[in-house]
């Protein structure tokens, strides 16, 4: 029936695959924690290589106040609701860190300059879930899931926020939290009735920046946690200990009837592997591990901080980044548990590898990405989280965040950066912004789970 | 009533209450001040207190190295006395430091887990 059915999304991944090529994508660009004194805003630029007005920001939409802190955000529907005609991948609800605000951007009715179409105030949900820092957000069918890291007073464990299509707040999601210390990223993979979510810290710890020394008092994550999807309660924890420091994304492969998945330890720099033995437990294993490099000015070698990862729609390539180092990786994963590296690119970093990438200056290292369905092109940006980059990276306060592209080999492997592309966020109209995580209206592929 | 005079934005001065956070106070007076998540816990609207004294035993967000450097989380912090502060982000030339070059010592951490620090008796 591929191709049949008009509800959102697409009828598997490999529909995904074919469908035609992204023309424009959002990112969130942030003042808060720069010194500027605007709101936080949406993005659009043009990735339509045949448009005048291509690799520029040709919308911003402003937030209603100031000091949000735009971070990741999540589509209404995706193709977990793709039989349900009634439904359309139109909204994209963009949650503020600091604010606890979760914006609802209506994309579709004009979808080079998006509008506001509903804000659910922090201070509602707050009272009504006792909730707060809000960050990964998953369509659910036609419902809507997100998590929180804090509760109102910025506590550890948070939990999970569930809306309705309406966009209403009906109150937590999960039946308990079990002993789950941390919360941070998830995903579900509904044919194993299985969700996964991973640890970074309670708002009060991460918010203000980092210290290694809050590692060792256990004020940050080392566990990933199953969940039965359906009973909404965790079942089983996987100590990932001083490989699995700070654990932070969380993916399952595509293909709706793997096991299969992956979470980047941020601070330990590995790629852990999970997946659902014979027997039925879960287990994991370390199948990347990123050497820390020795700095002339660190007392210690620099960790990588592989702060985000991601799978390619058709579950051949792993991409990480290591956000201190400069670098992002290609692995080929076709057997998970022996992953092979297949392409690297430098942009930036700490090691000097890569200072000017297409003529501009790269304050930070590679962060967060988005690759298209078909997998060849990957938007990459530099900034991770407003205090984080204050410590790491503080000449970023006044070059402000870069976009870049880099052109992926689907057939042989290997990454390239992309000569003709490059977004400057320091050029911004108000001044140096910063960009972080991008959607594409047609999907993408973080966004998409299959029944 | 306490003076607020504001050092880093020409000695401006603002006549504050001091019965709520200086965040709310200074800015329903006019002055444009970051903030973020309003109880405590972010560190967006740090300011360093030059002179004078602040209740702030609420906030979440300071180290006791930030807290002895004289930052204070406005969005919390009342004032107790007259208050000189500087704003924004150029009073924050030591809330942020790399971790790794310059780590904290036991003593400095967040309250809830610094160790008191022993000091020796000459």
């Amino acid at each position: 029936m591929e191709g049949l059915c008009c509800g959102p999304g697409y009828a598997s991944p490999s529909e995904a695959i074919r469908a035609p090529s992204e023309k424009l994508l959002y990112t969130i660009a942030i003042y808060t924690g720069t010194g500027i004194q605007k709101p936080d805003y949406l993005a659009t630029v043009d990735v339509d290589s045949n448009s005048e007005t291509y690799s520029k920001v040709i919308h911003r939409l402003e937030m209603p106040g100031i000091g949000d802190e735009l971070h990741h955000m999540g589509w209404n529907a995706c193709s977990s609701c793709h039989e349900d005609n009634s439904m359309s991948r139109k909204y994209l609800l963009v949650p503020g860190v600091r604010s606890n605000n979760i914006y609802v951007v209506d994309t579709a009715t004009n979808p080079k300059a998006p509008n506001l179409y509903k804000v659910i105030q922090g201070s509602e949900i707050k009272s009504k879930t006792n909730l707060s820092g809000p960050h990964t957000v998953h369509c659910l069918g036609s419902e809507i899931i997100i998590s929180f890291l804090g509760d109102a007073r910025g506590e550890a464990p948070g939990g999970y926020l569930h809306l309705n299509k309406d966009f209403e707040i009906i109150g937590r999601w999960e039946n308990s939290m079990g002993d789950i210390p941390f919360s941070y990223d998830f995903w579900y993979q509904p044919r194993h009735n299985v969700m996964i979510s991973s640890e970074w810290a309670a708002p009060n710890t991460f918010m203000p920046g980092f210290d290694l020394e809050e590692v060792g008092h256990l004020k940050y994550g080392r566990r990933l946690h199953i969940w039965d999807f359906k009973k909404k309660k965790p079942i089983q924890t996987m100590y990932l200990g001083e490989d699995g420091l700070i654990p932070l994304e969380v993916k399952f492969l595509h293909n709706p009837n793997s096991s299969h998945g992956f979470c980047g330890a941020a601070l330990s720099a590995n790629v852990i592997h999970f997946w659902k033995s014979e027997n039925g437990n879960w287990e994991w294993e370390k199948i990347i591990d990123i050497d820390n490099e020795p700095h002339s000015d660190w007392p210690i070698p620099i960790p990588g901080v592989m702060s985000a990862l991601l799978v390619s729609m058709n579950d051949k390539y792993l991409y990480i980044n290591n956000w201190l180092h400069g670098d992002m990786r290609q692995y080929n994963i076709t057997d998970p548990h022996n992953p092979v590296l297949t392409g690297q690119v430098w942009m930036g970093g700490l090691l000097g590898k890569a200072p000017i990438v297409n003529g501009v200056k790269v304050a930070g290292g590679p962060q967060m990405y988005q690759l298209s369905l078909d997998g060849k092109r990957m938007y990459v940006t530099t900034s991770l989280f407003s205090t984080w980059d204050n410590q790491f990276y503080p000449e970023i306060r006044t070059k402000g965040g870069v976009m870049l592209m880099i052109d992926c080999d689907v057939e042989n492997g290997g990454m390239k950066i992309n000569k003709d592309f490059v977004v400057n966020f320091g050029d911004e109209p108000n001044g140096p912004s910063r960009c972080h995580e991008s959607r594409y209206p047609g999907g993408d592929c973080t966004s998409d789970i299959w029944l | 009533m306490k003076k607020i005079t504001i050092a880093n934005r020409n000695n401006s001065t603002y006549e504050v209450k001091g019965n709520r956070p200086l965040l709310s106070e200074l800015r329903e007076l006019g002055l444009d001040l970051p903030y973020g998540c309003q109880y405590g816990g972010c560190i967006t609207c740090a300011a360093k207190l030059i002179k004078g004294k602040v209740d702030q035993k609420s906030q979440l967000a300071l180290n006791n190295r930030q807290i002895n450097d004289g930052y204070v989380i406005l969005c919390v912090a009342r004032a107790k006395t007259n208050c000189t502060f500087d704003i924004g982000v150029e009073s924050h030339d030591k809330l942020y430091r790399n971790p790794f070059i310059d780590p904290l010592a036991p003593h400095e951490l967040k309250s809830d887990i610094a160790t008191i620090r022993k000091i020796k008796d000459d």
